[in-house]
């Protein structure tokens, strides 16, 4: 299993080299000549000249690529324009952050979608089988930043939890932390719930069809006991909707963090957009996909690890 | 027996079933959905008709007056414009911005995966390989990066949200491709001398339509709801042209005294995502096409 986590490993190379391309490429995208931004519109062609051989932007591009990867490898990720500091703490600092978030909202996704989802695959047509297909669809197709507004509405209305920020001024520590955590995390596990849910309900329902439950139900085995046993035909879809709703919240808690003011990737990001910070927004991006394209090795590894079927 | 017997044994037997014609069920959930999106399409259409303001020009002193107002029944935003307004006119700019990327997005996710299902073993792992880069970025910060680059603005936006769409797309494409290519029709078509092009598109696109029609009616949904969250961050479409991401964003800030003011274009979010979902969900069911759902 080492072997082949390995293995996936370096097939995974190519794609973060592909990455920080795409990346780069994207920030190169930008019109405008960002020297004479710096130096503004008053600046002379001769200092603009020295800006420009100095930055190594009169190098040709894969040349430029070259020298941006190998800088940021040795974590020097430029500065960031708006803010004067080092690109690298501070990305890293926010996703860290993020991650606090992420993990708790896919949490309480997984744990809702799964209850939910085996409700709807349980007693599909029943009143509480079609709510719960209802329910999911509406979860699906809500927006994050709408589940965010409701829930920071329902903050300032009752003002039971706090409406924004990571701690309360003053404080620190664990348990201020989870005090504010707690909107964001339900706002940002909504979606991915209904995700989990539905999946869920489908491979559940699949298995629960298969032979060898008909065989457990007719030699006696009821209830909860067939759920055991079915359960572990559904680990697989499982891994993977959990894989690709981190996908999901990645991006997706953006919105989140912008509306409660968690100090995350996705607020670092969005101020910098607003702000024409292309460093940070670049090194967010990066920063990002990278630990996706990690999240989905891991993914593919436990996979192939406990199903011997995908073992290529 | 006797011809006779036999005769008159064949003429008293019941009449054989008609050959079953499967009877178009079509479903409440795909009904619903395409009333759902065949109102907001006709309310995009008709919206110089329908709006009972202008979208654009406020009146100061009717700012910020509650849904429910005499006058202005969805209430009016920060520079006093009519919100029934310009949520009617906002109905063109989500349904374009919905559209449009998904439309561009399949015409190249599908000749993508098309071309990657026919072709060799290295040719597809190629090209696959190369779409594997795209899909390992978060969608979202993806499109933001994109939309941040490139500026604020429609086209812009339909741009980012369509090149985050291609390789969803083009997997979904390419498993279906290779799911229809070891059929016997195929072979049939090949020995009959068809070139690979003309097996391409009289043999394989019409098997994959369905599920690639299904996938990207949900995936609609998926980009209106996108659009809408890049124009809340400042990078689609940019003001005074109203548009409903944009208008939460600005009603955001008002979310102390007018609440319900912000609900109104997330409510109009919510209902396009729902229809556009219904109908996807509720074509999946007719067609029995296979589940592309998980893919993105």
């Amino acid at each position: 299993m080492l072997v082949s986590t390995l293995k996936r490993l370096a097939q995974s190379v190519p794609i973060m080299i592909g990455v920080a391309i795409v990346v780069f490429v994207t920030m190169k995208l930008i019109p405008g000549d960002p020297v004479a931004a710096l130096l503004g519109p008053n600046s002379t062609p001769a200092s603009r000249h020295a800006l420009t051989e100095r930055l190594g932007l009169d190098q040709p591009l894969p040349v430029q690529f070259g020298s941006w990867a190998i800088s940021a490898l040795h974590g020097d990720l430029g500065t960031s324009i708006s803010l004067q500091r080092a690109v690298g703490p501070l990305v890293v600092g926010a996703f860290l952050n993020t991650l606090i978030l992420l993990v708790a909202a896919l949490l309480i996704a997984l744990v809702g979608g799964i209850v939910l989802g085996t409700l709807s695959a349980l007693r599909p047509s029943s009143v509480l089988g079609r709510f719960v297909r209802g329910f999911t669809l509406f979860t699906i197709s809500i927006p994050q930043y709408t589940v965010a507004l409701l829930l920071l509405l329902f903050a300032v209305e009752t003002g039971l939890l706090p409406t924004g920020g990571m701690v309360t001024t003053g404080q620190s520590g664990p348990g201020t932390v989870l005090v504010h955590l707690v909107l964001p995390a339900i706002a940002a596990s909504i979606t991915p719930m209904g995700g989990i849910a539905r999946l869920f309900s489908t491979a559940l329902s699949d298995v629960l069809h298969q032979d060898f439950i008909t065989s457990y139900r007719a030699r006696g085995l009821a209830g909860a006991a067939v759920l055991r046993h079915a359960v572990h035909g559904t680990i697989p879809a499982l891994l993977n909707i959990t894989g690709l709703q981190v996908s999901y919240l990645l991006g997706g808690t953006l919105f989140i963090e912008v509306i409660f003011a968690w100090p995350g990737l996705g607020q670092l990001v969005f101020q910098a957009v607003s702000s024409r910070d292309y460093p940070v927004v670049q090194a967010g991006v990066l920063l990002s996909a990278l630990v996706l394209v990690l999240v989905n090795v891991v993914v593919d590894s436990v996979h192939a690890a406990i199903d011997p079927r995908v073992r290529a | 027996m006797s011809a006779d017997t036999v005769t008159r044994t064949i003429a008293a037997a019941p009449a054989a079933p008609r050959a079953a014609r499967p009877r178009m069920r079509w479903g409440s959930e795909t009904i619903a959905g395409a009333i759902i999106v065949g109102g907001l399409i006709a309310v995009a259409l008709l919206a110089p008709v329908l709006a009972p303001a202008s979208p654009t020009a406020g009146d100061i002193g009717r700012r910020l007056f509650d849904v429910g107002t005499n006058g202005n029944i969805l209430g009016t935003d920060g520079q006093g414009r009519d919100i029934l307004t310009r949520l009617i006119w906002g109905a063109r700019p989500a349904l374009i911005g919905g559209i449009t990327p998904v439309l561009i997005a399949g015409v190249i996710g599908t000749a993508l995966g098309m071309i990657a299902g026919l072709a060799p073993r290295i040719g597809r792992s190629a090209i696959m390989r190369t779409l594997d880069v795209l899909y390992a970025f978060p969608a979202i910060l993806l499109a933001v990066a994109i939309g941040a680059a490139l500026g604020p603005g429609v086209v812009n936006s339909i741009v980012s949200l369509a090149v985050v769409l291609i390789a969803p797309i083009a997997r979904v494409a390419e498993a279906e491709v290779l799911r229809v290519r070891s059929a016997d029709f195929i072979d049939v078509a090949r020995a009959s001398g068809a070139s690979r092009a003309l097996i391409a598109i009289r043999q394989v696109l019409p098997n994959i339509a369905p599920t690639l029609i299904v996938y990207g009616t949900s995936l609609i949904g998926l980009a209106i709801v996108y659009s809408a969250g890049l124009s809340f961050l400042g990078l689609g479409v940019t003001p005074p042209e109203p548009d409903w991401g944009q208008m939460l964003n600005d009603l955001r800030q008002f979310i102390y005294d007018r609440p319900l003011l912000s609900l109104v274009p997330a409510a109009a979010i919510l209902l396009a995502s729902i229809g556009f979902n219904l109908l996807g969900d509720g074509l999946k069911r007719r067609l029995e096409v296979r589940d592309g759902e998980a893919l993105l």
